[in-house]
C-alpha cells in the first residue's frame, strides 16, 4: 500500500461526506402514515455511497492506475504555483460570490454590468483600449438581457436600493 | 388519431411567433456548437431560462430547435478549423479537415450539411414511430419495474462515463443524494436542511443543471490565461460557397452510410449515458471497417464525413425516444429537455403520449421543422460563425457568466437559486477536474424522485420486497443492470482473455430470456427462446474453440 495521494484524500472527504449526511438523517421526523420512511431512501443511498467510497479508497491506496485523476499538470509547486494555475477560476468564483453579496443592493442591471466589466479585465487585462471596449460590451450585453427580461418576459429582476423607484 | 394530433401540433407551431423562435433557436444552437468549448447541453440548458415566459409547446420547441442547430453547428468548426465544435463532430475534421485543405471546402461543408439533415430526417420519423410504441410497452411498467429502470439508467450511465466505474457510480449517488435536500415528496417531511429555510425548498434543479454544466464548463475554457485571450480563429472573412448539388450527389451514390450510421446514432442514443460524442466514432469506425478502400479514410474522402455527421445528428431522435416514452432521459441534453416539461408541470412517463398528445407530436414536429430550417440558415450562418470565433473566449464567458446569473434568476424571481447555481459551478468544476463524470450526477438529480416515489408505490402496495424478482420488468431491469455494472470489467478481462469473459454473454442471454418467458404472449417468449438458443450457440463454439474464443 503507498501513502496516502489525492485519490485516496477525496474518497475520505467523501466518507465524512457521507458520515455527517448520516448523522443528519436523525433528525428527519417520522409521520406515523406510509410505509417508507422520510430518511430510508436517503440511509440506502448513503449506504450505496459509503461502500463505493470505500471501494475508491482501498483502490486508490493500492496505486490502480485506472482510478488515477487527471494526468500531470504544468503548474509550479507550491501554495503560489497553485494559485497561480488555478487564477482564473478562482477569480470568476470570488467575483460572482461579491455579484451575489452587493446584488441586493446594486440591483440585477448595476450589478450585472459591474460584474461583466471586471470579470473581463481581470481575465483578458487593462491594457490599451481595453477598459473602455470592455465597459460598452457588459452595458450592451447586460443591458440587453436585462431589458428582454424585464420588457419583453415581464420578470421582476431585484432593483437594488439605487433603481428603487423605478 | 395521430394524423388529429399531428394536425393541432402543426397548427399551435405554424406561426409567425413559433417559427420565429425556431429560427433564431436553430441559428444560436448553429453558433453554440460551432464554438470549441461551448457545448450542446450548455446551450440548450441556458435557453431555459428564456423559455419560461412561453407555452411548453413553444419552449420546447425553441429548445429542440437549439438542440438541432447545435447538432450541426460542430461541423463548421471541424471542417474549416481542425476542431472539433463539439464532442460529437470530433470524428468529423478526419476527413472533413482534410477535405478543406486539399482546396474543397464547400463540399465538405456541403456533405456535412446534408449527412446531418438526412441522420436528422431518419431519427425524427424514427421518434414519431417508435416512441408511441415504446410508450405502449412502458405502461406495462409497475413499480418495481420502473424503480429497476431507473436504477438500470444510472448504472449504465456511469459504466459508459468512462475508464473509471467507480467514480460514475459515486458520482450517480450523489446525484441521488443531493436530490433528497428539501421537503420528501411523500410525506412531506424536511430532510438535510441542516436549520435553513433556503434549504427546505430543495434545490432548484435548473439552477443544479446551469451549475454543473455551464457555470464548471465556462470556468475550465478560461483556466488557461493565455488561450483565454485568444480567439478561435484570426480570419476576417470566409469566401465558401456551399456546394449544395454536389453534396447531394456524393450522399445519394453512399446511400447505405447515411441509414446505417443514423441508425447506429438512434440506437447510441437510446441507450441512457452513451450520446454523440460516442456515436459519431462508432459510426465512423463500422464505415471505415465495411469500406473496400479503408486506407483512404483519413485523407478528406466523402464517406469519412457521411458517417459521423448523420449519426450524431440521429442521436438525439433516440434519446428522445426513451425520454417521451418512458420518462427516463437518454443524455444530458434530454435531461433539460425534461427540466423544462417539469417546469410546465407537466411529468414525462410512459403516459406522456397519450395524455398530452399536442405536446408530444409537437415535439415530434419541431425536430422536422429545426432540422429543415438547419439545413436552410447553415449558410447565413457560416459567416457569422467567422465573426464570433473572433471573439476571444475570456470575453464570451464573462457574458455568458452575467446571462447565467440572470437567466438563473428569472426562474423563480428567488435569490437562493444563485447561490445553487455558484456552489454546484464549484462542485461541477472541481469533479471535472477530479475525473468525476457529471452525466450520472445529473441523471441522479433527475430521476432520484421518481425512483423514491416508485420504491414508496411499491412499498405501500405490500412491504415484501420479492416483487422486485418476480415480476418480469423489475427482474428484467435487474439483471441488464448487473450485466451492465459488470460490462466495463469484462471488456478489460476479455482482452486478457481471463476464462470467465468466455460465459459473460452465454450467461446474459440464458439471464434475459427467463424474465421474456415470463411475460408471456408470443413475440416475447419467442424472443426469449432465440435468446436461449443464441447463447447455447455461444457456449458449444467456445467449447469446439478449446474455451478460446478463437480456435
Amino acid at each position: 500500500m503507498k501513502r496516502l495521494n489525492r485519490d485516496s484524500i477525496i474518497a475520505i472527504a467523501l466518507l465524512v461526506f457521507c458520515g455527517v449526511f448520516f448523522w443528519a438523517s436523525f433528525d428527519i421526523r417520522t409521520p406515523n402514515y406510509g410505509v417508507l420512511k422520510p430518511s430510508a431512501w436517503p440511509r440506502v443511498i448513503i449506504g450505496i455511497m459509503s461502500f463505493l467510497s470505500l471501494i475508491y479508497l482501498i483502490q486508490s491506496l493500492k496505486g490502480n492506475p485506472n482510478i488515477a485523476t487527471a494526468g500531470k499538470s504544468d503548474r509550479e509547486p507550491g501554495f503560489r504555483g497553485w494559485v497561480d494555475y488555478w487564477r482564473n477560476p478562482l477569480w470568476c468564483f470570488a467575483l460572482f460570490f461579491v455579484y451575489l453579496a452587493l446584488l441586493p443592493i446594486l440591483g440585477m442591471l448595476i450589478d450585472g454590468i459591474l460584474f461583466v466589466y471586471v470579470l473581463m479585465g481581470v481575465l483578458g487585462g487593462w491594457d490599451g483600449k481595453k477598459p473602455l471596449t470592455h465597459a460598452y460590451i457588459a452595458v450592451l450585453t447586460i443591458g440587453f438581457m436585462w431589458s428582454l427580461f424585464t420588457f419583453g418576459l415581464g420578470v421582476m429582476l431585484p432593483s437594488g436600493i439605487f433603481m428603487d423607484p423605478i | 388519431m395521430v394524423v388529429d394530433n399531428i394536425l393541432a401540433a402543426i397548427d399551435v407551431l405554424a406561426n409567425g411567433h413559433a417559427l420565429l423562435l425556431m429560427a433564431v433557436g436553430v441559428a444560436a444552437g448553429l453558433i453554440a456548437g460551432a464554438i470549441p468549448g461551448f457545448t450542446i447541453a450548455m446551450a440548450v440548458v441556458l435557453t431555459l431560462p428564456f423559455t419560461f415566459g412561453m407555452s411548453a409547446h413553444l419552449g420546447l420547441a425553441t429548445m429542440i430547435s437549439v438542440l438541432v442547430g447545435g447538432l450541426s453547428g460542430g461541423l463548421m468548426a471541424g471542417i474549416l478549423t481542425g476542431i472539433p465544435g463539439t464532442p460529437s463532430s470530433v470524428a468529423t475534421t478526419f476527413d472533413g479537415f482534410p477535405m478543406a485543405r486539399n482546396g474543397e471546402p464547400g463540399l465538405a461543408l456541403g456533405i456535412g450539411v446534408w449527412s446531418s439533415f438526412c441522420g436528422g430526417i431518419i431519427s425524427a420519423v424514427l421518434l414519431m414511430t417508435m416512441a408511441p410504441q415504446l410508450a405502449k410497452i412502458g405502461l406495462e411498467f409497475n413499480p418495481w419495474g420502473y424503480f429497476m429502470l431507473v436504477m438500470f439508467a444510472l448504472t449504465i450511465t456511469a459504466s459508459l462515463a468512462g475508464k473509471n466505474m467507480i467514480k460514475g457510480l459515486i458520482a450517480g449517488a450523489l446525484g441521488l443524494l443531493l436530490r433528497t435536500v428539501g421537503e420528501d415528496e411523500a410525506a412531506g417531511m424536511a430532510r438535510f436542511d441542516f436549520g435553513s429555510d433556503a434549504l427546505l425548498g430543495g434545490f432548484d434543479f435548473i439552477a443544479v443543471l446551469i451549475g454543473l454544466f455551464a457555470f464548471s464548463q465556462l470556468l475550465n475554457d478560461v483556466r488557461d490565461p493565455e488561450k483565454a485571450k485568444k480567439s478561435l480563429t484570426q480570419r476576417s472573412s470566409i469566401q465558401i460557397k456551399i456546394e449544395h448539388r454536389r453534396a447531394i450527389a456524393e450522399i445519394l451514390k453512399r446511400w447505405t452510410i447515411v441509414v446505417r450510421s443514423s441508425l447506429i446514432g438512434v440506437f447510441t442514443g437510446i441507450l441512457p449515458g452513451a450520446g454523440g460524442s460516442i456515436a459519431n466514432i462508432l459510426a465512423y469506425d463500422q464505415t471505415k471497417k465495411a469500406s473496400k478502400y479503408p486506407e483512404k479514410f483519413g485523407t478528406g474522402i466523402a464517406d469519412g464525413i457521411i458517417a459521423p455527421e448523420s449519426s450524431n445528428n440521429a442521436v438525439e431522435g433516440g434519446a428522445l425516444i426513451i425520454l417521451m416514452a418512458l420518462g427516463i432521459p437518454g443524455d444530458v441534453t434530454a435531461a433539460i429537455m425534461l427540466g423544462a416539461l417539469l417546469m410546465n408541470d407537466v411529468v414525462p412517463s410512459p403516459s406522456f403520449i397519450s395524455d398530452e398528445p399536442v405536446l408530444a407530436y409537437s415535439i415530434f414536429i419541431s425536430f422536422f421543422i429545426a432540422t429543415f430550417m438547419m439545413l436552410a440558415l447553415q449558410s447565413v450562418m457560416l459567416r457569422i460563425f467567422v465573426r464570433v470565433t473572433k471573439i476571444p473566449m475570456y470575453v464570451l464567458a464573462s457574458i455568458i457568466l452575467g446571462f447565467c446569473g440572470i437567466g438563473v434568476f428569472a426562474l423563480h424571481n428567488v435569490g437562493f437559486d444563485l447561490w445553487t447555481l455558484l456552489w454546484f459551478g464549484i462542485l461541477g468544476f472541481t469533479m471535472r477536474h477530479f475525473g468525476f463524470p457529471l452525466v450520472p450526477m445529473i441523471l441522479g438529480v433527475v430521476l432520484g424522485n421518481i425512483a423514491e416515489l416508485n420504491l414508496a408505490r411499491a412499498l405501500a402496495i405490500t412491504p415484501d420486497l420479492t416483487p422486485f424478482f418476480t415480476r418480469p420488468w423489475s427482474l428484467f431491469f435487474m439483471i441488464i443492470t448487473i450485466f451492465s455494472a459488470l460490462f466495463p470489467m469484462f471488456q478489460g478481462h476479455r482482452i486478457k482473455e481471463k476464462a470467465w469473459t468466455l460465459f459473460y454473454l452465454p450467461t446474459a442471454c440464458f439471464a434475459v430470456s427467463l424474465p421474456l418467458f415470463m411475460m408471456g404472449g408470443v413475440t416475447r417468449p419467442a424472443l426469449a427462446a432465440f435468446l436461449f438458443c443464441f447463447g447455447t450457440y455461444l457456449l458449444w463454439q467456445r467449447k469446439q474453440n478449446g474455451w478460446r474464443y478463437k480456435a
